[in-house]
């Protein structure tokens, strides 16, 4: 019998055939490097201080995680609704001793706006992409991407950078002209790859045992339907027939992940849709989620690895009783979800009570006396409302950096301050400027 | 002479062997599997189509040709391990679990079939999720033993689907070939089922109805004489059905462009046909081309479909492409004569 | 067979073809267009066909359905990807313009359809070229489709994030229950509280989804202006644009007092902080 990657990789060669003049399956990363070669772009390395993890991906080639010294990519829906998906990665890394920058000098990708309105374009995403990665590039960090839609679009806008010279000389020029250069990350990497490359890390640090707990994933599907091969799969993770994250780390944290029929389902965001068409997203997220976890797997969370969907699996059951849906199911992200299990607080950083779908049977289901940390977090607030400091995961930025994409808070003990500028120095590529 | 070897022992592999034993050369005739037959004794398959003769029936007499015969030497449970260019043909090693052989041989037929289709891998009809949604190999079993009950609770099925091209004409598992017998065999299993047990209701999902040249006559009795329903667009989507027990199959009728959701008993996958593991392993063995979906690729495919164009090398059978028994049969028929005729000269 | 074979057979000549155009455009419904819109669809339809990615997206089609089975918004809404993968590959002018109304905007982009897709077609990309050709041709339908979409546009266009928590208002996301906003009376402490509460300091903001540095989002703004998208937003909503270009220009001084104010910080930096000037 042939392992899932051994198959998958004759369907790679296969479907690399198929698709002839399309859209073929190649490795871009290849390309990469020739383009390198010509001078035509950066590359983004990841390297030994990056301490890298090897994963496979859907056609068994395989991936680095970079695990450290990593540039936050947050997402434009995460911290505006779900603010404890962020503040749990960035717990992690702390208490993992992972080293990182969460910058004010990024731009969402933009994609949610593409894909919702089409007040847009490839160059122009290319661009954005493009403009982010030579920011993580220029501070020495590796870019690690919250959103499922901004690894989809960056998979993409790679893709196109490499394959496409015309939108790569205009998305260069483009650059150029704000002093910045065309840099691609080696690897585009998502924030559940990060998780999963850190399993063992984690679950050496977990507080709280899961056996009780039955947890339904909900596969994103920006995550694994945009590029489907850079999507990381796993042997061990339903022998490597679904992608690995994030339902790898419930697994070794020991909560059951149950099974239900429509796992493969969109979630209902649809862009314009969860603000503009909410009937139909509360719908579909009811109908097509909600109930086959409930009834089908009986759930007692279920957990993805997106900002819209969890926003969208979340947000639409308050509103489920005017039919007779009272699920009210918690919907987290798996890194809420881990942190919670390594004892992160609920509230100060999980930051559950964003969720509208209470997480407070779950907490006592895990053995979380979430009773008490609300008492405490009721002080906290008071405390902040009479003018007491927040306390950080990390130091805060300085006044100057509300103004030049520069970093001076977060600079780690022994590092410069200036960004490094592009260090190579050919024709067509880096350093010169039009 | 050297004898020729015959790797397979499917219907190519035992025609083969039974015409070159009757053309006077000793013949070895190599089996991976315990058995002799191939696929149709394998999954135990029931009738064949288009002529509904019981398979046992149809194998059977080949098989029985094969064992009659004192000229040619079979070997069960053995792969070939080793081919090396001989001095004319090839010098081969033959294993078994605990033995390996060397032998001269003077041209080799490669009959070495084709596997079915894993249907996990379209995890869109819950195969191996849902316990009665199987594959048409398991049903033909069902069929072969006289027992279709649905696996989760043993009842006799209401309402069956079929669902063509599983894992054919489909880029997203490399395989966009077409399979050539899904079409025919599930037609054939759905009449099977309406002539055992009229009051089970059968519906066919499609894209193309491919029971080509005189097949088609199977089909339009299906309809005709057994009032087996087609409709025409694909399944997306198995879901358990409210009310429990039966599963939901969602879908497109691209006839009427309206969705058709039905709840079903049973729900059976025309898996496609690729190149048998075998088939892969000789391709590398003997450096035989393949072709971009993994068939071995002969030399000419109009004017000599069964020569590798490698010397002595010859094909016949599933392993160039998806095959029925009566084309794999005739292909095992010329290759044994171009290999007679090669080892001779 | 040679009955058929010697029957005798004719070809159209031009004028009979001109004859038999009115029934043809009669049949596609054409003739329901005004003369504008006939030009205006076919102009669309030319620069539709001509796109580089309808080469690339488009492949062919079997006609399976299985990415309209698949899909979430052919479930709830007049909308098949089977169709308008139909209409893109074989479609014409009217069809395109039919499709290009209210249809393509059902479409959630969550990509289904192109993994379902059995030949191999990006449907979710080619849904997008078509939106993209009616926003930039200003279809009535699309901007009345994206009306509600001002404030998100405004802040993706000067600081690229779509949505801030002040947007999440409870009048406005009433189905959203409660909790949505985070600030309702259990907590009894207003959103300002709330979001300082979020232990890391780019977050705390309630105007975007994070703080964004003034040269980020100036940076941001020339992207926009250098690829198209400020023209495309122009010919959606000109108000709106205009009121954009106002307020970049008030960031574009801010910036430059900045640099003044800053000067001895910033002096022997290198990179991008060195040389971009808004
Ligand atoms: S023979 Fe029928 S079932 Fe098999 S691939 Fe061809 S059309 Fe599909
Ligand atoms: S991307 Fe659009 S058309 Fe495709 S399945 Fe999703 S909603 Fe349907
Ligand atoms: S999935 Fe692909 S082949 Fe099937 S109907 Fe849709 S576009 Fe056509």
């Amino acid at each position: 019998m042939l392992t899932a990657n051994e198959i998958r990789k004759v369907v790679a060669e296969r479907t690399a055939h198929q698709r002839g003049t399309g859209k073929k399956v190649v490795d871009v990363r290849e390309e990469m490097e020739h383009l390198e070669e010509k001078g035509e772009i950066i590359i983004h390395r990841i390297r030994a201080v990056n301490r890298p993890v090897e994963l496979h991906t859907l056609f068994g080639w395989t991936k680095q995680i970079p695990t450290d010294r990593l540039w936050h990519h947050k997402s434009c829906g995460q911290c505006g609704n779900i603010p404890g998906y962020p503040s749990s990665l960035l717990w992690l890394m702390n208490e993992t001793g992972r080293t990182y920058l969460n910058e004010p000098h990024q731009t969402s990708c933009t994609a949610w706006n593409y894909h919702g309105t089409a007040t847009s374009n490839p160059v122009a995403l290319a661009a954005v992409a493009a403009r982010n990665f030579h920011r993580a590039y220029e501070t020495d960090h590796f870019p690690l991407i919250h959103c499922g839609t901004s690894y989809g679009d960056y998979k993409e806008m790679r893709k196109l950078l490499v394959e496409n010279a015309t939108v790569r000389t205009k998305v260069r020029d483009v650059l150029r002209k704000m002093g910045r250069d065309l840099v691609i990350p080696e690897e585009i990497v998502h924030y559940s790859e990060w998780v999963h490359a850190m399993t063992p890390e984690l679950v050496a640090r977990q507080k709280l045992p899961l056996s009780g707990v039955i947890a339904t994933v909900h596969e994103p599907c920006h995550y694994y339907k945009m590029v489907p091969e850079d999507a990381v799969y796993d042997e061990a993770v339903y022998s490597g027939q679904r992608p690995a994250v994030p339902s790898g780390i419930l697994m070794a944290l020991g909560a059951t992940v149950a099974d239900y029929s429509t796992w493969y389902d969109c979630c209902g965001f649809g862009f314009r849709h969860i603000l503009s068409e909410r009937e139909f997203s509360r719908s579909f997220a009811n109908l097509r989620k909600i109930r086959p976890m409930i009834e089908e797997a009986h759930a007692d969370v279920a957990i993805t690895s997106d900002t819209g969907c969890v926003t969208t699996l979340d947000k639409s059951q308050w509103i489920g009783k005017t039919h007779g849906l009272e699920y009210m199911l918690p919907v987290l992200s798996d890194v809420q979800f881990a942190a919670l299990a390594l004892g992160a607080h609920p509230y100060k950083i999980a930051q559950v009570h964003w969720h509208s779908s209470s997480a407070e049977r779950l907490m006592t289901k895990m053995g979380i006396d979430w009773q008490a940390a609300k008492a405490e977090f009721r002080e906290y607030l008071k405390a902040l409302q009479s003018g007491a400091q927040p306390e950080l995961l990390h130091p805060a930025h300085g006044e100057i950096e509300k103004f030049f994409a520069i970093n001076k808070g977060q600079v780690l003990p022994d590092e410069a301050v200036t960004p490094a500028a592009p260090t190579a120095t050919s024709g067509a590529g880096p350093g010169g400027r039009s | 002479m050297n004898p020729i070897l015959v790797l397979g022992a499917g219907p190519a592999g035992l025609s083969a062997a039974s015409e070159l034993a009757s053309l006077g050369a000793p013949t070895i005739l190599v089996e991976r599997e315990s058995f002799l037959g191939g696929n149709p004794i394998r999954w135990h398959y029931s009738l064949l189509a288009p002529d509904l003769k019981p398979a046992e029936e149809v194998i059977g007499a080949l098989v029985k040709k094969v064992q009659a015969d004192a000229r040619i030497e079979r070997h069960l449970s053995t792969t070939l391990e080793k081919a090396e260019v001989g001095a004319k043909g090839y010098r081969v090693t033959l294993k078994t679990a605990d033995t390996s052989e060397i032998r001269d041989v003077s041209a080799v037929v490669l009959a070495t079939g084709f596997d079915h289709f894993d249907s996990r891998r379209k995890y869109e009809y819950g195969y191996g999720r849902f316990p009665d949604v199987i594959d048409f190999k398991e049903f033909e079993l069902m069929l072969h033993e006289n027992k279709v009950v649905r696996p989760s609770d043993g009842r006799v099925p209401q309402r069956i689907a079929w669902i063509l091209c599983v894992g054919s004409r489909d880029v997203q598992v490399g395989n966009p070939w077409c399979c050539r017998l899904g079409c025919a065999v599930s037609i054939k299993q759905a009449v099977e089922v309406r002539q055992k047990h009229p009051e089970v209701d059968a519906y066919v999902y499609y894209m193309d109805i491919r029971t080509y040249g005189l097949w088609e006559d199977l089909y339009w009795k299906s309809m005709q004489e057994y009032g087996v329903k087609f409709i025409r667009g694909r399944i997306g989507a198995v879901t358990p059905a409210e009310g429990g027990g039966r599963l939901l199959a969602t879908g497109e009728d691209t006839i009427l462009s309206r969705p058709t959701e039905v709840p079903f008993d049973m729900i059976v996958l025309a898996s496609g046909m690729e190149p048998s593991a075998g088939t892969k392993q000789v391709a590398a063995l003997f450096g035989v081309p393949v072709g971009p979906e993994g068939f071995l690729t002969p030399q000419l495919t109009d004017l000599n479909p069964v020569d590798s164009g490698l010397p002595g090398l010859f094909l016949a059978g599933a392993a160039t492409g998806p095959k029925a028994i009566p084309d794999a049969v005739t292909e095992g028929m010329g290759a044994a004569l171009r290999a007679f005729q090669y080892a001779r000269s | 067979m040679s009955i058929v074979a010697n029957l005798p057979r004719r070809t159209l000549s031009l004028s009979e073809e001109e004859a038999a155009r009115p029934v043809a455009m009669h049949l596609t419904g054409r003739q329901r267009l005004s003369s504008e819109e006939r030009t205006l669809s076919e102009k669309i339809f030319e620069e539709f066909r001509s796109d580089p990615r309808h080469h690339e997206f488009v492949l062919g089609c079997l006609n399976c359905g299985e990415c309209t089975t698949g899909c979430p918004a052919a479930r709830f809404y007049d909308f098949s990807p089977r169709e308008m993968l139909q209409i893109a590959a074989n479609g014409d002018a009217t069809t395109l313009w039919d499709a290009m109304q209210e249809k393509i905007w059902a479409c959630c982009q969550c990509y289904t359809c192109n993994m379902r897709c059995r030949f191999g077609n990006d449907i979710a990309g080619i849904i997008s070229v078509m939106r993209e050709l009616s926003v930039y041709h200003g279809l009535e339908a699309t901007r009345r489709t994206l009306a509600p979409f001002g404030r998100s546009l405004t802040l993706l266009m000067t600081v690229g994030t779509q949505v801030s928590s002040d947007m999440i208002q409870p009048d406005f996301f009433r189905d959203w229950g409660p909790f949505a906003t985070g600030s309702d009376k259990v907590w009894q402490v207003g959103a300002d509280v709330m979001r300082r509460a979020i232990p890391t300091d780019v977050l705390q903001t309630t105007r975007s989804a994070w703080e964004v540095s003034v040269q980020t989002s100036l940076e941001l703004f020339r992207i926009y202006e250098e690829t198209g998208v400020l023209d495309m937003l122009r010919g959606l909503d000109p108000d709106l644009t205009e009121m954009l270009v106002d307020i970049i220009e008030e960031r574009r001084e801010e910036f430059q007092e900045a640099r003044e104010r800053f000067a001895d910080e910033i002096a022997g930096m290198k990179g991008p902080v060195a040389t971009f000037q808004g």
